[in-house]
C-alpha cells in the first residue's frame, strides 16, 4: 500500500497518528477472525468429500483424511442424475436470461423514450408488480401452468419467469441517460424506429444489460420452490431440487452429498470472482431501487 | 450518422418511409409510428406480467374465498378458510415462527454487517481480499448453504466438536429455531454488507475531515456522522430484511422440514403444505392474502418510520 493511501485513509476515517495504525491493526484482526469463521464452513465441506466415508463424523475431527479421495468429486455424477440437473439448471438459466435480455430493454426504452396514450400507466403497473413476490402468487400460478399441461416440461420452468420488474425499471433508468438529440439525429437520417434501438440504443445499454443477466441467472440458479412444485419428474429436476432430495435420502453418504453441494456452486462462484464489478453493482441497483 | 438538416415535413415524410415497417402498409407520420412501435416494444413484457403476475395476484384473492383441489371445481365458502386460519394452531405456530426467524436472523444481521461495512471501507488489497471472502456466501445458493450446516448440525458435526454442548441441533425444538438462525446470518452477512458499503462509499470524505478537525474521535464520528447518513440505505435495508424474512422457504424446507413438530413451521412453509401436501389450494391462497397484506403493511410502515426520523 502507498504512503499517499495511507493518508488517505487516516484521514477517512478521521484518525491520526499512531491511534490510526493501532485502530487499523485492530480492524483487519477482528475483521480477519469473521472471514476465517466464514471460511470454516467450506473447509469443513472439502475435508469431508476427501474423506473415507468412515471418517466422516468420527470424533474428534479428522481435519485432515487419512487417504485423500480425490475421485469422492465424481460421487454425483456416478451415483444421482446430476449431470442432467446441472444441464437443467444451465438450460433454464440460459432461457430465462435470454427472454429477459429481450423482454426488459424493449419495454424499459419504450416507457422512457417513445410516447403513447397510457404509457406511464402501464408502468406504474409494471412497478407494482415489484410487490407481488412469486411467494404470494404461486398458489394459482402453479393452477394456471397446470392447466396449460406445462408441470414436467422446460417450458412451465422458464415462460413464467420471461421478463421482471426489476429488470424494465433498470432498463428504463439506463436509457435515461440517452440523450434524445441523438435519437433525432438517427431518425432525421432516415433509420426506422427498430433500427435505431438494434443499432444505436442496445449497444448503450450493454453494461447494464450485463449487470441483469447475472442477477438473473444467479437468482434462477438459487430457486428451489418453484422448480420442485412444477418439476415432478426427476428428468426435469434442476439442481436445487436434486440437491433437495439428496439431502433427505438416507442412503446418500456425506462425501456425495458435499461434493454435490460444492461442485453446483462452482459457476455461480466463477461469475462472482470474474465479473464481481457487475454483481455487486446489481445488488447496489435492486437495493436503490426499494428506497 | 450526422445530423443534417431539413425541413421537418421532409423528416416525417423519410420516418415514415422506413427502411422498414414491414408491419405496415400504411404510411404513418413520425410520432404516430413512434407511439405504435412503443407499444409493440412493451407488449412482449406486457404480455408476461399479464398471464404470470396480475392475474394469479387476481386469482389468489379470488381463490381465497374457495375451496379448492385442484381438479374437482371450486366451491364458495366465503371467509370460511380465513376463519379456519385464525383458529388454526399451526397456523399461529407459523406466524409467531416466522416472526422469530425474521427479527432473530435479520437484526443481528444488520448490525454485523453494518459494523463489516465501515470496517472494510478501505482502499487496501487486505480489504479487498477480506471483502471477496465475506461476499462468497451471497454467490451461494441457499440449497448448498442448508445441506453444508446440515452436516456441520449433526450430533458428531463440526459445530458441537467445536462447543462440546452436546445438542440434537435439528431434532430438540427449543435449538431448531436458533440452528436456522445462526446458518441464515452466515449466508446473509454478505448481501447486507455489500449494500452499507454502496451506501458508505457514497458518504464524502470532507465531511469525515471536518469531523476530525472538531476534534470527534473515531468512535463519535461513527455514531455521530456514518449512522445518520446511512440511514436511507438502513431503511432499504430494513425493508430487505422483512421481505426477504418473510418469505424465506429453502432454509426451513431443507434443513428441519418445519419440524420437530411445528417448531420451525414458517409462513411460506405452510402454503406450500397446504397447497400442495393436503391439495387445499383455497386455503393456501387464503394464507397467501395474509402474508402479501403483512409485507404490504411492513414495508409501508418502515417507510414511514424512516421518513419521520430523518425528516
Amino acid at each position: 500500500m502507498s504512503l499517499q493511501g495511507v493518508e488517505a485513509e487516516r484521514s477517512a476515517a478521521g484518525l491520526s497518528g499512531a491511534t490510526a495504525s493501532a485502530g487499523w491493526v485492530f480492524r483487519f484482526v477482528l475483521l480477519g477472525l469473521g472471514a476465517a469463521a466464514l471460511a470454516l464452513p467450506f473447509a469443513y465441506a472439502i475435508s469431508t468429500v476427501l474423506k473415507p466415508a468412515a471418517e466422516a463424523l468420527s470424533v474428534p475431527i479428522h481435519w485432515l483424511p487419512s487417504r485423500f479421495l480425490w475421485a469422492n468429486f465424481l460421487l454425483p455424477f456416478q451415483q444421482t442424475n446430476y449431470g442432467r440437473y446441472f444441464f437443467n439448471s444451465f438450460l433454464v438459466g440460459v432461457s430465462v436470461v435470454i427472454l429477459n435480455l429481450i423482454t426488459c430493454p424493449l419495454a424499459g426504452y419504450s416507457f422512457c423514450k417513445l410516447r403513447y396514450p397510457g404509457r406511464d400507466l402501464l408502468f406504474l403497473v409494471v412497478l407494482a408488480t415489484l410487490m407481488i413476490p412469486l411467494e404470494v402468487i404461486y398458489v394459482p400460478l402453479y393452477d394456471l401452468v397446470f392447466k396449460l399441461g406445462w408441470t414436467n416440461t422446460y417450458w412451465g420452468l422458464i415462460i413464467p419467469a420471461g421478463t421482471s420488474a426489476f429488470g424494465i425499471f433498470l432498463m428504463r433508468q439506463t436509457t435515461m441517460a440517452i440523450p434524445d438529440e441523438l435519437l433525432d439525429a438517427a431518425r432525421m437520417d432516415g433509420a426506422s424506429e427498430w433500427r435505431i434501438y438494434i443499432r444505436i440504443v442496445l449497444p448503450l445499454l450493454r453494461p447494464a444489460l450485463a449487470v441483469l443477466a447475472i442477477f438473473i441467472f444467479m437468482n434462477n440458479w438459487d430457486s428451489l420452490l418453484w422448480p420442485l412444485l412444477v418439476a415432478g419428474k426427476d428428468n426435469y429436476w434442476t439442481l436445487p431440487v436434486g440437491l433437495a432430495a439428496m439431502q433427505n435420502n438416507n442412503e446418500v453418504n456425506f462425501s456425495l452429498l458435499m461434493a454435490a453441494a460444492l461442485e453446483a456452486s462452482v459457476p455461480t462462484l466463477v461469475v462472482y470472482f470474474l465479473l464481481q464489478r457487475y454483481f455487486v453493482a446489481g445488488i447496489a441497483l435492486a437495493a436503490g431501487l426499494q428506497g | 450518422m450526422m445530423p443534417s438538416r431539413r425541413s421537418p415535413v421532409e423528416r416525417e415524410g423519410r420516418a415514415g418511409r422506413g427502411l422498414s415497417a414491414p408491419w405496415s402498409p400504411l404510411r404513418l407520420r413520425g410520432h404516430q409510428e413512434r407511439a405504435l412501435v412503443g407499444v409493440l416494444m412493451a407488449l412482449p413484457a406486457l404480455a408476461f406480467f399479464a398471464a404470470f403476475a396480475i392475474y394469479p395476484i387476481l386469482r389468489v384473492f379470488y381463490l381465497s374465498l374457495f375451496e379448492y383441489n385442484l381438479t374437482s371445481p371450486e366451491r364458495w365458502i366465503g371467509l370460511g378458510n380465513f376463519a379456519y386460519l385464525f383458529a388454526d394452531p399451526t397456523f399461529k405456530a407459523a406466524v409467531v415462527n416466522t416472526a422469530v426467524y425474521v427479527v432473530g436472523t435479520y437484526l443481528p444481521t444488520i448490525v454485523l454487517a453494518l459494523l463489516i461495512a465501515i470496517g472494510l471501507n478501505h482502499r487496501s488489497h487486505v480489504a479487498g481480499v477480506l471483502r471477496t471472502i465475506y461476499f462468497v456466501p451471497v454467490a451461494m445458493t441457499w440449497v448448498v448453504v442448508t445441506i453444508m450446516w446440515h452436516l456441520i448440525y449433526n450430533r458428531f458435526g463440526l459445530l458441537d466438536q467445536l462447543l462440546h454442548l452436546h445438542t440434537n441441533w435439528l431434532t430438540d425444538g427449543t435449538w431448531a429455531p436458533l440452528a436456522l438462525i445462526i446458518m441464515s446470518v452466515w449466508k446473509e452477512v454478505g448481501f447486507f454488507v455489500i449494500i452499507f458499503l454502496a451506501g458508505l462509499q457514497s458518504i464524502r470524505h470532507d465531511i469525515y475531515e471536518a469531523a476530525a478537525v472538531d476534534g470527534a474521535g473515531p468512535l463519535r464520528i461513527q455514531l455521530h456522522v456514518t449512522l445518520p447518513l446511512l440511514r436511507p440505505v438502513l431503511a432499504v435495508a430494513t425493508i430487505f430484511a422483512v421481505i426477504r424474512g418473510m418469505q424465506a422457504f429453502t432454509p426451513q424446507y431443507v434443513l428441519t422440514d418445519g419440524g420437530p413438530g411445528d417448531a420451525t413451521q414458517v409462513i411460506n412453509l405452510l402454503v406450500y403444505k397446504t397447497a400442495f401436501v393436503y391439495a387445499e389450494m383455497g386455503r393456501a391462497s387464503a394464507i397467501a392474502v395474509l402474508m402479501f397484506g403483512a409485507l404490504l403493511v411492513m414495508t409501508l410502515l418502515q417507510l414511514r418510520i424512516f421518513r419521520a426520523r430523518s425528516a
